[in-house]
Formats: structure tokens, sequence, C-alpha cells
């Protein structure tokens, strides 16, 4: 029932205990620890120290899915991140073993990765008729065959100067630099996406665009702008990925795309645009984390995990949907 | 009714125009090698791209309804790696007994993916994302872990890549077969059709009785199925399976699709453009070395000419439509 401020029935308080346990993100929170007593359970070693000393690997996955969260709530989607991150590691690996200093490689990694972010932007805005899927398709083999061509025939490299990478790669007490920064950026872009301006007008392209347009919503200014950090991302991930495995191979970064989608869709951002928040994704992000390093432990095939997070993909896409349309038939009938 | 002059014919059809770019690629590329156009190389051409150039029709189709579908060369890698298991450990041999496994295993693939994406309503593009893992780790974990089988393995059911029927090779008569059956398919069948009704217009296809559900469902099963006839293929002309096989293919069905004139919207392509764009893009693939791109730098430029089609593509479409405009201003 409206009442007379206009507020519909939906904004009635509810029990907020009940209401943070049945929102996905409780869901969430629930299946965190479920995986968690599991991967206990599955492999003896699995254990805090073990999770923290294993997981930085992982951790720098996270940083695409932040970027990914913008472009799936406008609807959108971009696949060649993982070509990117493969783009600025061979870039970043090859200035340093050109003896130049760590900050200025750091710079550069970044660097790379936004232009990459560029010139994804520029043809999506500049053609605005295409879709984001066929141009990032595109755009990832470009990316990679770059980076093929620049490593050669070996087609790896590995840095010779690893002091700078140890550096970032170094600890606080068990905690690794890694996943401060992964909190510190979660909470800026949570607040970017859920309070500003910004953010909310991130929202109104994804639900819609025209209406967005019409509304005074510099569409194309915000495109570009989510496309570019998104490159900025995965030139951060590269440099953590480098300071795991201090070097890069024509391989690096394959399937992020896939981890960083489905780590936002699952952590209930929707792919169709318009739904969802930082907050489910990062805790689907630790999800997903605690399950590769529980299942990684016990050397279950790497194949098996992709297989897995495929399934989960499609499930908690699909899963809704299908409840919804069964429901609406029943209503029917 | 106005006589449009030969140049905006040919011009306006975008076949034509295509067949005139395959046209002067021929004569391009004969000028750099001369034996380039001899009937050998040319059947040695169509062989080395048939995997290519018959999975292009499904995706033709699955374009056509608006969806897009990358999980196409996992489907041929499990079917692939599953008949060349098969044959590995003589639980079958010949060669019409691995086909049909082959294509049963790809249709039910493709179902499945039909299924979620018709059912669930699951964006294909994430949908076939996730089987893309799915159907590759599938087909990993059937290899034992990265076993692969070899042409000592396989028997005699690679010989009919290389046996000849009527002069040509018999992998080229099942190109043939594929292109003719789709052409009269898709332009003669009532189902031919829906398929364009509900890549133009979904909602008036679906006012106007069509199912768009099974549409979509039959559309991800044809390719589905198609991509079972490709691992039979791809393991017969190159007489091994591996797990890995084909691992970004999917990016040369789309790419051959996209310069065909396929529209990523839905509604517009033709059998004949898919044929042509498939040889288009293998005469390039085969003309790179000849004008010094190594091998190395093959992938970026089939990037680059995706993106180069698809943009010129919206250009032409722009200009068209300003066209259009000046014509109804009078």
């Amino acid at each position: 029932m409206a009442g007379k401020s206009g507020r519909s029935i939906n904004n009635v308080p509810e029990n907020p205990v009940k209401k943070m346990i049945f929102s996905w993100e409780g869901i969430l929170v629930l299946l965190l620890i479920a995986i968690n007593i599991f991967c206990s359970i599955f492999s003896e070693f699995y254990n805090l120290s073990s999770l923290l000393r294993q997981m930085p690997v992982y951790l720098a996955e996270v940083f695409l899915m932040l970027g990914m969260a913008f472009i799936l709530v406008m609807g959108e989607i971009d696949i060649s991140v993982g070509s990117i991150v493969c783009l600025s590691a061979t870039l970043a690996c090859l200035v340093s073993n050109a003896g130049v200093p760590f900050p200025a490689v750091f710079l550069i990694a970044l660097l790379v990765g936004t232009c990459c972010g560029i010139v994804n932007a520029l043809i999506l805005t500049n053609f605005q008729e295409l879709p984001p899927m066929i141009v990032t398709l595109s755009t990832q083999i470009i990316f990679r065959g770059i980076a093929e061509i620049v490593l050669g025939s070996g087609g790896s490299v590995s840095v010779t100067n690893t002091d700078g990478f140890r550096a970032i790669a170094g600890k606080v007490g068990q905690v690794p630099y890694i996943l401060f920064l992964v909190l510190i950026l979660a909470v800026i872009f949570a607040v970017i996406l859920g309070k500003s301006t910004f953010g909310r007008s991130v929202y109104a392209i994804g639900t819609n665009r025209l209406t967005a347009y019409y509304s005074g919503i510099n569409v194309q200014r915000v495109r570009f702008i989510i496309y570019t950090v998104m490159g900025t991302l995965c030139g951060l991930c590269a440099m953590f990925l480098i300071s795991n495995s201090y070097g890069a191979n024509t391989t690096t970064g394959e399937n992020f795309e896939m981890d960083a989608i489905a780590m936002a869709v699952f952590g209930g951002i929707m792919s169709t645009g318009g739904k969802g928040n930082i907050a489910g994704g990062v805790i689907s992000a630790i999800i997903i984390v605690c399950l590769r390093v529980g299942l990684g432990q016990r050397n279950v095939n790497a194949q098996v995990i992709l297989l897995i997070i495929g399934l989960l993909l499609i499930c908690t896409v699909g899963l809704p949907n299908l409840i919804k349309n069964a429901r609406q038939s029943l209503k029917k009938s | 009714m106005e006589k449009k002059s030969l140049w905006k014919r040919i011009t306006g059809s975008r076949e034509a125009l295509l067949a005139l770019i395959l046209i002067l690629l021929f004569i391009i590329v004969t000028g750099f090698n001369s034996s380039f156009l001899t009937p050998s190389s040319l059947q040695q051409l169509i062989k080395n791209n048939a995997v290519t150039m018959v999975m292009a029709l499904g995706m033709l189709c699955v374009m056509l309804v608006g969806g897009i579908d990358i999980s196409i060369m996992s489907t041929l890698a499990l079917s692939g790696m599953a008949i060349g298991m098969l044959l590995k450990y003589d639980y079958i041999s010949g060669t019409i007994v691995p086909f049909i496994i082959a294509i049963a295993i790809g249709i039910v693939c493709g179902f499945l993916v039909g299924l979620v994406i018709s059912r669930a309503d699951v964006p294909p593009i994430i949908a076939t994302m996730g089987f893309m893992y799915i159907y590759r780790a599938m087909g990993y974990l059937i290899s034992n872990g990265g076993e692969w089988a070899s042409a000592s393995a396989l028997g005699s059911f690679s010989d009919f890549a290389t046996t000849k029927f009527l002069g040509l090779n018999c992998v080229i008569w099942i190109v043939i077969v594929c292109y003719v059956f789709f052409y009269w398919f898709m332009k003669w069948t009532r189902t031919g059709r829906k398929i364009y009704a509900v890549g133009s217009n979904p909602e008036a296809a679906d006012v106007s009785g069509i199912n768009v559900k099974n549409i979509k469902l039959l559309v991800f099963t044809i390719m589905g199925l198609l991509s079972g006839l490709g691992g039979a293929l791809q393991v017969g002309i190159y007489a091994s399976a591996m797990p890995n096989m084909q691992k970004g293919g999917e990016m040369d069905v789309i790419a051959a699709c996209v310069i065909g004139g396929v529209s990523m919207s839905g509604g517009r392509g033709t059998v004949i453009g898919a044929l042509l764009g498939s040889l288009i893009l293998a005469t390039i693939v085969k003309a790179l070395p000849l004008v010094g791109i190594g091998s190395l730098a093959q992938n970026t430029f089939k990037g680059v000419l995706i993106l180069v089609v698809v943009v010129v593509n919206i250009i032409l479409q722009r200009i068209s439509d300003r066209n259009a405009l000046k014509g109804r201003e009078m």
C-alpha cells in the first residue's frame, strides 16, 4: 500500500536479522562457512595459516572481479581481461629485465593495462552499436597475439631481478599485502558503486540505457571510464601474478575472464545488468579462493576445478531463472 | 521497377562483394606463389579448413538467432577424444561407428547448452563460457589426464581422410554435402525460415506462433551436432586425438561468419556468406607467410581482421542509414 509519502510497500521495515539471512549475501556467508568446513575435512593441511600462505596466487584475480562487477552491472561483458593481464605481465617482465627500477616497472604494467583498456573503450564508445562481446573477443586475440609476438618463439620470460616482486609479495605477520590491497580496493569500489553519483549512473545504464541517456547521464563517458579502469586493474593483477611466478608466458592469464565473471555472477551480480553489489562479489570471490586452495592441497586436477567453476557459473545464473519460470507456470495453471 | 546497374548490383549484394574479394585474393596469392591456384592445392586448402567450414554453418544458425557459442571447440575436443580413446582401446573400429558416436556426443552436448540457454534464460555468452570449460575438462578427464591417441592407435579410422571418391577427397565431399544441405535447409524449409524470423524479431516471431524457445534449443543442438562431426573430422584429418585440440579455434569460426556478413545481433546472414567468409579467412591465413607475416603474428592478424570487418560493417550501415534518410526527405 503506497502511503502519502509515495513510498511503496517494499519499504515496510522487516525483521533485519531475517532480511540479512535471506538475502543473497547471507546465503553466500553460510556457503563460505560450509565450504571451509568441507575443505578442512577434505584436506588435513587446510587451516588459516596455510590458507593465508597459498591465497595470494588466487587473490590476484579478485582485482579483475572488481572491474568486471562494474561492467556486468552496466549489462556488458569484457572477455579480453585475461589477455591484457598476459600482455602487461610480459612487458613488465621485459622492462624489468632491461634494468628499469621496480617502481617504474610497476607503473609501466599499470600503464600497459590502462592503454589496452583505452583501446577497448575507444572502439566501444566510438562504435556503440557493436556488441562488447565481439569487440573484446577480437581484442582478446590481439592482446595475447602481441604478447606472443613480443615473447618470440620461446614463449616465456622470467624476471632476473626479483627483489621488487619479492617486496610486494611480502606479509604483515601472516597476512600478505595483497589481501589488504584487495580489501581496501573492494571497499573503495563498493563505495563508488553503491554510494556515489557515478556508481548510481552505472546502475541506471544497466537497467535502461536509453532512459539513462535521456535523463542526462553521459553514457559513453561512463563506459569509457569503466573499460579503462578495468585495464588498469588487469595491470595490477599482472604485477601480483609475477610476484608469485617470477615470470610470464603466452598462457599467463588464460581463463581469468571466466574466473572474474564467475566470481561476480556467483556473488549475485546479474549479467543482464542493473543488479548486484561488490559485497556479494567479494564474498563469492573468497569462497572460490578457499575452494581452490582446499582442492589444490589434495592435488585435484586443475581441469576439475575449472569444471566446478563452470558448473557454478551456469547454475547460479540458470537456477533462479528456472525457479522463477516454474513459479510463473504454476500460477498460470 | 527500376533497373539497377551491374556495379550497384555487385556492391549492393554482400555475397557478390565477398566473391569479388575472394577472387582478388586468389589472384594476389597466385602472384606470390604460382602453385596456389591448382586443383590439388585448393583441395588441400579446403581439407585443412574443413572443420572450420563445417562448424561455420552451425555458428551461422546460432548467430542468426542473436546468440553466440564459444563452447564449440570444447565439444569438438570431447567428442573427438571420446572416439579417439574408444578406438585406442579397441572398443570400436571402422569409420562409420566412430562418426555416429562423435555426432551423438555432439548432439547431447549441444542439447544441454540449448536447454540451459532456452529454458533457464542464461545469456548465451555466459552459458557457453561455462560449458567451454566443462566440456574441455571432461575431454581431459576421459583422456586419463592428457593421454593422446596417435595415428597407429586410431587404426583404419583416419583412412577416409586420404581416400578419394569420384576424384575428390572424402573430407571435401562431407563439406559439400553439409553446405548443400544447409543451403536447402535455411532457404526452403519452414524451420530454416523460422530461425531467420526468430533472429530478426523474437517478439514478432513469438506472437506469430513460432516457439522461440524450441528454435533456440534446435539451433544450439545443430551447433552441437556439427561440433561432433567436426570432432570426427579433426581426428581423421590430423590422425590424432588430443584433449587440447583446436583450443581457441572458435575464434576462427566466429571470424569466418563475421567476415561472411553474419550479423552479431541476429537475423542477417546466409549460407553462401558463411562459405565465402570461411574461404576468405582460409586464403588469408595461407597467404600470410607468403607476404612475410610469420606464424607468431597470425593470431594478432586474425583479431585485427575481425575487428576491422565489424567496424567497417558498422560504418557501411551508418552510411546506408543516412542515405535512406536522405531518400525519405525528398
